[in-house]
């Protein structure tokens, strides 16, 4: 006898409907059972921590099970600067049911839950947010949310690094209605051309949009002291110790870093998100959950005004446990409750279903979060140099339509062709006047009349990329700064776009976009959690689609008039 | 009405670049008025007149400060201590906080230049805590003498 039963030589045989289903592209998604011992579970785990905190002296001496001297530098820092010492035991001893009533009911305002909330331990709120089912989690993020106007975010790249891409498609971003345009490179060193091509074509598409450029922690930080980029987001932390420590960071250093682009009037925010613990191989068998809260608290300690989360580029690993999303919206859902900016993610790609690409931005997109993605990829996917994002531009009239159906504002427009090819055209040309300005390698009209009709690098003629990356050199070894961006766009009669830039320049003087959730509106007005708060207090209150904004979501490519049935609007 | 605030800023003042211009100045000590297209054509301005001045940073912390956020207001406070500090030493500092970086007599010399050179206090707490903190938890670098070179 063998010792295995000899096989048939045929697979036992399939349905027709099961072969189907086997084709559906949901089933190249990767699944796994959860392994609470290594952290590879949502938000319910049996190893992390039970709350409570005890306080002596003024000073936290017991945070959720553990006292002073076991604590890690994350317990540290949450225990020194993040929880409000004088409310911290009451707030950690009321129900966790009751708080979690609070978050959903709209007779508690948000002011009355953050008297709460800022008293309250990493493992006290994971015990709160895990009574709340995803829909009890929209509502409380629908009033949590600390800016009462929701945004988004696009990412405009080019697999090629091209500069001209980056430029016309970023004014497209910008017109579209992304409140904040982020780029990153293939090419590292491409870095201060492509920002430089981020910037204006920004407020070519629309003034007032914010640009970062996605690098190494100090060189993000040099070229947002030059003035080339407007604001920052990828500095970030972990939930674990040894993974933050693997990061070459700690929460004191990272706190040192967000004041000094604070004291270069740069607008920033941290970037964490479940998953990225266990992903990194350490994350100490406590949940994602409870990982990403303790992250949370550290940005809070930190005085960050905001947070980027929502497992961003580890949405795979969420993405693959059960209640996986769930947790995801949960976190984005403590971010504002515990008063941060958030740039709730939808960003990175992580399921080949459209639906369930679709359903993974539901519980940001219909409450409403600072930026419902962070970022939208603004290019095609093959263009995206943060590896491809959940929604990219072929998404753009689905989003549109999801907006006008729900009657949700997620931050995005129909735009009529002819004023993107003007924007597109525009973003080109005044791109290739300061190249010209700044003696960098020259922008052809060829390269312009490309950018204006192209969808993808695939579009354009190729570049002298040694040249370029020379001339990315000079920019950085002249020391080229915002001013003369400013300066070459008005001297070659980019006046309005000069204006743009100058405007944007001017606002880290004032200040005023380092408030918590704060953007420009297209009159230059800094609109943040101060004097936009959120007021939602149920029904009819709160921010609505509707009046002028509601009119423009209405508008789609093709939409039917209903005075001539042989006509369409728009 | 003065040019400086007698009484702690609100929620109200905000945006000062909108409701309350008048406070707002460049580090050269022109109005943020004077931040014009002409001025940065005839060549009036350069990139020092586009950094925030620490008495903005602590306009902002006393606006932050009404709003409720306290640690906020306490990171423009340290930013405001940090404008006067050069771009390329904020980099060396923030390098000198990484894991392993410094040694402990190192980060205490640090605090002390922040605290004696640039007069910033806040940042120079911010540093010693971590020196303590490192210490605890092995993330000090080892004393140079300790080292082959």
């Amino acid at each position: 006898m063998t010792s295995t039963a000899p096989r048939t030589g045929t697979a036992p045989r399939q349905s027709l409907r099961t072969e189907i289903l086997e084709a559906r592209p949901v089933n190249l998604d990767g699944f796994v059972e959860e392994w609470p011992e290594k952290g590879l579970v949502a938000m319910e785990s049996a190893f992390d921590p039970a709350p409570s905190v005890r306080v002596e002296d003024g000073q936290i001496v017991e945070l959720d099970g553990k006292t002073r001297d076991e604590f890690d530098f994350m317990d540290t820092f949450i225990a020194n600067h993040a929880i409000d010492v004088a409310s911290a035991e009451r707030c950690t001893a009321m129900p966790s049911a009751e708080i979690a009533r609070m978050l959903m009911d709209p007779r508690a305002s948000r002011d009355e839950v953050l008297a709460v909330t800022r008293g309250l331990t990493p493992a006290k709120i994971l015990d709160v947010v895990k009574l709340m089912n995803v829909v009890e989690i929209m509502q409380g993020m629908q009033k949590m949310r600390a800016r009462r106007t929701p945004a988004n975010q696009g990412h405009s790249t080019s697999a090629r690094d091209n500069p001209v891409q980056v430029a016309a498609d970023a004014a497209e971003g910008a017109l579209r209605g992304f409140a904040e345009l982020e780029t990153t490179l293939g090419v590292l060193r491409y870095a201060p051309l492509v920002a430089i091509a981020l910037q204006v074509g920004a407020q070519v598409g629309r003034g007032g949009v914010l640009t970062q450029c996605a690098l190494e922690e100090a060189t993000e930080l040099e070229l947002g002291m030059r003035g080339i980029t407007a604001y920052a987001e990828t500095i970030s932390i972990y939930g674990t110790e040894s993974v933050f420590i693997d990061g070459d960071d700690t929460p004191w250093s990272k706190a040192f870093l967000a004041s000094a682009y604070a004291s270069r009037g740069i607008k920033m925010r941290f970037t964490s998100g479940t998953g990225s613990e266990v992903q990194m191989g350490n994350a100490e068998g406590k949940s994602m959950l409870y990982l990403e809260i303790r992250c949370i608290l550290m940005a809070k300690g930190a005085g960050v005004q905001g947070l980027q989360n929502g497992s961003i580029s580890c949405i795979g690993v969420p993405g693959a446990v059960p209640g996986g999303l769930r947790a995801v919206a949960a976190e984005n859902l403590v971010a504002s409750m515990v008063d941060l900016e958030c740039a709730s993610g939808n960003d990175q790609s992580f399921s080949h279903s459209a639906m369930r690409r679709t359903a993974r931005a539901m519980p940001q997109l219909l409450p409403g979060t600072d930026f419902v993605c962070s970022g939208y990829s603004s290019v095609p996917n093959a263009d995206n140099m943060f590896a491809g994002s959940n929604f990219d531009t072929e998404d753009f009239d689905d989003w549109n339509t999801i907006q006008r159906d729900f009657q949700v504002d997620g931050g995005l427009r129909h735009v009529r062709e002819d004023e993107i090819l003007q924007a597109r055209d525009k973003a080109a040309r005044a791109l290739q006047a300061v190249f010209a300005h700044l003696d960098l390698p020259p922008i052809t009209d060829d390269e312009v009349a490309a950018a204006t009709y192209a969808n993808s690098s695939n579009d354009y003629p190729f570049r002298d990329v040694l040249s370029d990356l020379k001339g990315a050199q000079s920019v950085m070894d002249r020391e080229i700064t915002g001013l003369d961006l400013v300066k070459g766009l008005e001297a070659a009669g980019f006046h309005d776009v000069a204006e743009n830039l100058l405007t944007v320049l001017r606002q880290r003087v004032s200040g005023d976009l380092l408030q918590t959730s704060a953007v420009l509106t297209a009159d230059f007005t800094p609109l943040s959690a101060i004097n936009d708060p959120n007021d939602y207090a149920g029904p009819g209150t709160g921010y609505r689609l509707e009046g002028e904004r509601w009119e423009q979501l209405k508008k789609l490519r093709h939409v039917t008039s209903s005075t001539n049935p042989e006509t369409e609007v728009g | 009405m003065g040019t400086s605030p007698t009484t702690e800023l609100t929620r109200d003042d905000y945006p000062l670049s909108i409701n309350r211009p008048e406070l707002l100045h460049t580090p050269t000590g022109k109005p943020i008025t004077a931040l014009t297209m002409d001025a940065v054509v005839s060549g009036e301005l350069s990139a020092e007149d586009l950094r925030i001045t620490p008495e903005t940073l602590q306009l902002q912390a006393q606006i932050a400060d009404a709003s409720g956020r306290p640690q906020l207001a306490g990171n423009f406070r340290r930013a405001a201590e940090m404008t006067a500090i050069p771009d390329a030493e904020v980099l060396a500092m923030y390098n000198a906080l990484r894991p392993r970086a410094s040694t402990g007599a190192a980060l205490g010399e640090l605090a002390d230049r922040l605290e004696n050179t640039y007069s910033a206090p806040v940042c120079a707490a911010l540093v010693r805590e971590a020196a303590e903190v490192y210490g605890r938890r092995d993330l000090l670098a080892r004393p140079a003498a300790d080292s082959d070179d």
